[in-house]
């Protein structure tokens, strides 16, 4: 076969600054490298300042997940500190943050992701006239709905914090805020009118009460079947289409799933501990790891970052995040058998490389592990099983899943605020270690602080997409987009849309760039597969 | 018909994720209502490697009009001076800018980094940024204090960390429909309808700004900001209590201090240990005084303030 040189840059519709390069044979990818084109060196900058400097800086590291930042900076403060939070900062930072989420899921979905349905290798799909209809952009039926409507849940966020994106609300010791009545009752009517002008009319088709109702993959096929209002609603129709499409046969990625766990439970962190944190989140933390099919408990100890294949000086070390110096290289040539991102490859210490996002966040709320009060979940866990393991249409499906329970969630914590109770409780500021970690919408997000003499003496973050779009590790395994990426179809190569599906549906938060090559040496590379 | 288009440095994206909040008018009305073509946008764009490619180059070449050019972010130049550490579409992104800059009808910065350079130029400022026409209070910036557009205008800045999507969405309009002519910027570019009037205009703690009650700490529901929080809202050239964030709040109006992120010093002393959520003074007076007044009259007015602040002053306002 000729060898064909094919560069994509940038992909787009993923956030930040990122190249993918890989390898075609034969119409499919053998090989891939995802490149992080960015670095503004927030670590570096926040070193020397004062300890509360993560909660103005941190939130800008990512416009987009501020409030997953706020909320793990505040979290690594109040573990360094030794601080107490009464139960109300604690349903506030929640509430912030689940709003947050949920304005990101119908964000995503429409505006990142379902764009693609109406790519023109659709064309001959009996699904794609609709598609166009409403996914186009800006002048889909849906599209523009989802666009106005997914600004009202981040109304709530500024009742609380005064504006989104970027608030600094949460405080080591609690929240800035103190609400009263009318914002509570504000936010009632917001929240409703997100159910009734979207969540429930368009995208479900149906009540909250009866999609709760599925607990299994049959339940899922039959909601699907029992109503033209569920086969026809966003949900059932992008559910056909993408199997009509091939969206469910490719873009699997690693196997193992990691999530910290998240939103700490109101009456069971008010003395926040590192240690105490896995027994007192309402979203568990854990890892599936889809080869054993076994759910395991994890700490931050099992975090390890590796710099051999990124654009830092080092050493080729795991190192704990603790230990991290971040030294960038200077001259960043794109190399790749050495150094080729800005990104670490981030590890656990005995699994390997782990996915991270919502469907590592769903797969281990169906594991049986952790405390018996905290959130269970089995559908997509028996969805990944009876489909044969991951691909872009469960993923993307798991992200979307969730915005029923998270919506759930903001109903409780309304109804949880004891408003003439306390909002912050003044902390003694100490020298320390911190760790804050908690889940954006895009997965797991971790930050670690070091305060020595009244100052930060070392800061650093792990993203989402640091764990997803990672380069290659010490050991030479690829990340887990670069896995996902290996086996896919790229029917042509003047549209690799193919190469899009997987980085948007990764919900990268980096702007892609991918370039493609043919693969000369003909050895056809290991590829995941679940069963 | 105005064509847009959009990029983005060494950004958070975060004023794109303000921009889709915009209601009056929404982003999707600016394009089926308003006539503006995004050419390409990072986040909302279509097209993807070649295909943007070609377009960036058709732009530069003159096929392509681009009426006006949005830059979000800094701009990287690390390391020294070269950009490779923000490249975009096979190259540095400030070389990208440099270019486009010139064939432009008008570039608008948006947010911090793109104003004055923002979080990433503080210091140390290890991606060497600036931002596109000023480096803090300096003009120049990356591409210089002489810099117009092909309509004559230097850039054109709307600072905040995020912009609020109103002052966003208003001014693409603005100067989409050929109302550029109503736009008074002031010595940072700013629009003035827009940065005028102070960040306090219309913060609902003014009463207790006025009776010097201060807010003793975080989590109430009374007292001024000002005194002993940090917040910068009297000396802060923004609307954000006028037009409100997300339709319904500011931050001083939930409790949290202005940081001043409409001003080139944004983020204020380089949030050195003790500057966060403190206000600096000296001998109880605080360092920075609101706009347009001297310490003598300020003293004299806290005495008299002080003797005259009711008893309402101190108690739970804003009461469940």
């Amino acid at each position: 076969m000729a060898v064909q040189k094919l560069e994509i840059s940038p992909v787009g519709r993923v956030e930040g600054d990122l190249d993918v390069r890989v390898d075609i044979e034969d119409g499919q990818v053998v090989n891939a490298w995802t490149k992080a084109e960015l670095f503004r060196g927030f670590e570096v900058i926040l070193k020397g300042k004062d300890p509360q400097a993560g909660l103005i800086v941190t939130p800008r590291i990512c416009g987009i997940c501020g409030a997953s930042h706020l909320t793990s900076a505040s979290w690594a403060l109040d573990t360094a500190w030794g601080t107490e939070v009464p139960r109300n900062a604690i349903l506030a930072r929640n509430l912030g943050q689940l709003v947050e989420t949920i304005q990101s899921h119908p964000r995503h979905f429409y505006a990142l992701y379902a764009i693609d349905l109406t790519n023109k290798k659709y064309k001959n799909s009996p699904f794609y006239e609709e598609a166009c209809k409403r996914f186009s952009a800006f002048t889909g039926t849906s599209y523009e709905l989802a666009i106005t409507t997914s600004a009202k849940p981040v109304e709530l966020y500024a009742l609380f914090g005064g504006q989104w994106p970027h608030s600094s609300y949460m405080v080591p010791g609690g929240v800035m805020c103190a609400p009263t009545l009318t914002d509570i009752t504000r936010g009632w009517g917001i929240m409703e009118y997100f159910r009734t002008n979207w969540l429930e009319p368009v995208w479900l088709g149906c009540s909250l009460e009866r999609y709760e109702e599925i607990q299994t993959y049959e339940d899922f096929l039959e909601w699907l079947d029992e109503s033209p209002n569920h086969a026809n609603s966003d949900l059932g129709f992008y559910w056909r289409m993408g199997l009509d499409i091939g969206l469910d046969k490719y873009g699997g990625g690693p196997g193992r799933y990691l999530t910290w766990g998240y939103l700490p439970h109101e009456d069971k962190y008010q003395h926040p501990t590192i240690e105490g944190r896995n027994a007192a989140v309402i979203m568990k933390g854990g890892v599936y790891d889809s080869f054993t099919d076994m759910h395991h408990m994890v700490d931050h100890t099992f975090a390890r970052e590796n710099t051999s294949h990124a654009w830092y000086e080092e050493g080729t070390a795991d190192v704990h995040p603790f230990d991290r110096t971040t030294q960038p290289k200077h001259i960043n040539t794109n190399d790749y058998e050495g150094k080729y991102s800005w990104s670490t490859a981030v590890s656990h210490k005995d699994l390997g490389r782990m996915e991270v996002g919502s469907l590592a966040r769903q797969l281990v709320a169906g594991g049986k592990h952790g405390e018996s009060w905290q959130h269970y979940d089995g559908l997509i866990l028996d969805m990944f099983k009876k489909m044969g393991g991951p691909s872009i249409h469960l993923r993307e499906f798991a992200r979307m899943h969730e915005s029923v329970k998270l919506y759930r969630e903001v109903e409780r914590c309304l109804r949880e605020f004891k408003l003439n109770d306390p909002w912050y409780i003044k902390p003694t500021e100490k020298d320390g270690r911190g760790w804050g970690g908690t889940e954006a919408s895009r997965g797991a997000l971790c930050h670690w602080v070091e305060v020595e003499k009244g100052k930060i003496k070392n800061y650093q973050v792990i993203a989402p997409t640091t764990w997803n779009v990672g380069p290659r590790d010490g050991n030479h395994t690829r990340g887990p987009i670069e896995e996902a990426l290996v086996g896919i179809p790229i029917e042509d190569t003047s549209n690799p849309v193919e190469v899009g599906h997987v980085a948007r549906s990764f919900d990268s938060c980096l702007v892609c760039t991918v370039h493609a090559h043919d693969a000369k040496t003909g050895k056809e590379l290991a590829r995941f597969r679940t069963n | 018909m105005a064509n847009v288009l959009w990029l983005q440095g060494g950004a958070c994206s975060g004023n794109t994720i303000s921009f889709l909040n915009a209601e009056e008018p929404t982003v999707v009305d600016l394009i089926t209502d308003f006539g503006i073509n995004v050419l390409w946008h990072p986040s909302l764009g279509l097209q993807l490697g070649d295909e943007v490619q070609q377009l960036l180059h058709d732009c530069v070449n003159g096929k392509v009009p681009v009426d006006i050019l949005v830059y979000e972010g800094s701009v990287v130049n690390a390391p020294n001076g070269t950009g490779e550490w923000n490249r975009f579409a096979g190259r540095p992104m400030k070389d990208w800018l440099t270019e486009l800059s010139k064939i432009a009808g008008f570039v608008v910065a948006v947010g911090d980094c793109a104003t004055y350079g923002g979080i990433p130029a503080m210091e140390p400022n290890p991606s060497e940024s600036l931002g596109v026409q000023f480096l803090k209070r300096n003009k120049g910036g990356f591409l210089g204090a002489d810099y117009v557009s092909q309509a004559g205008l230097p850039v054109i800045n709307i600072p905040g960390c995020p912009s609020h999507p109103d002052w966003i969405s208003q001014i693409l309009v603005a100067v989409a429909t050929g109302r550029v002519g109503d736009l008074t910027l002031d010595e940072f570019h700013r629009p003035q309808t827009f940065f005028r009037s102070f960040t306090q205009t219309g913060c609902t703690r003014n009463m207790h700004f006025s009776y010097k009650a201060t807010t003793q700490d975080f989590g109430q529901r009374t007292g001024c900001l000002f005194y002993d929080m940090g917040c910068r809202g009297p000396m802060t050239h923004s609307s954000c209590n006028r037009i409100l964030w997300n339709r319904v709040s500011s931050k001083t109006r939930a409790g949290m201090p202005c940081l001043g992120c409409t001003e080139p010093e944004f983020p204020f002393h380089d949030l050195k240990p003790g500057t966060v959520f403190k206000t600096q003074t000296v001998m109880g007076v605080p360092k920075e005084l609101p706009a347009g007044i001297n310490k003598k009259d300020y003293a004299l007015m806290t005495v008299v303030s002080k003797d005259a602040s009711p008893s309402w002053a101190g108690e739970d306002f804003f009461t469940v």
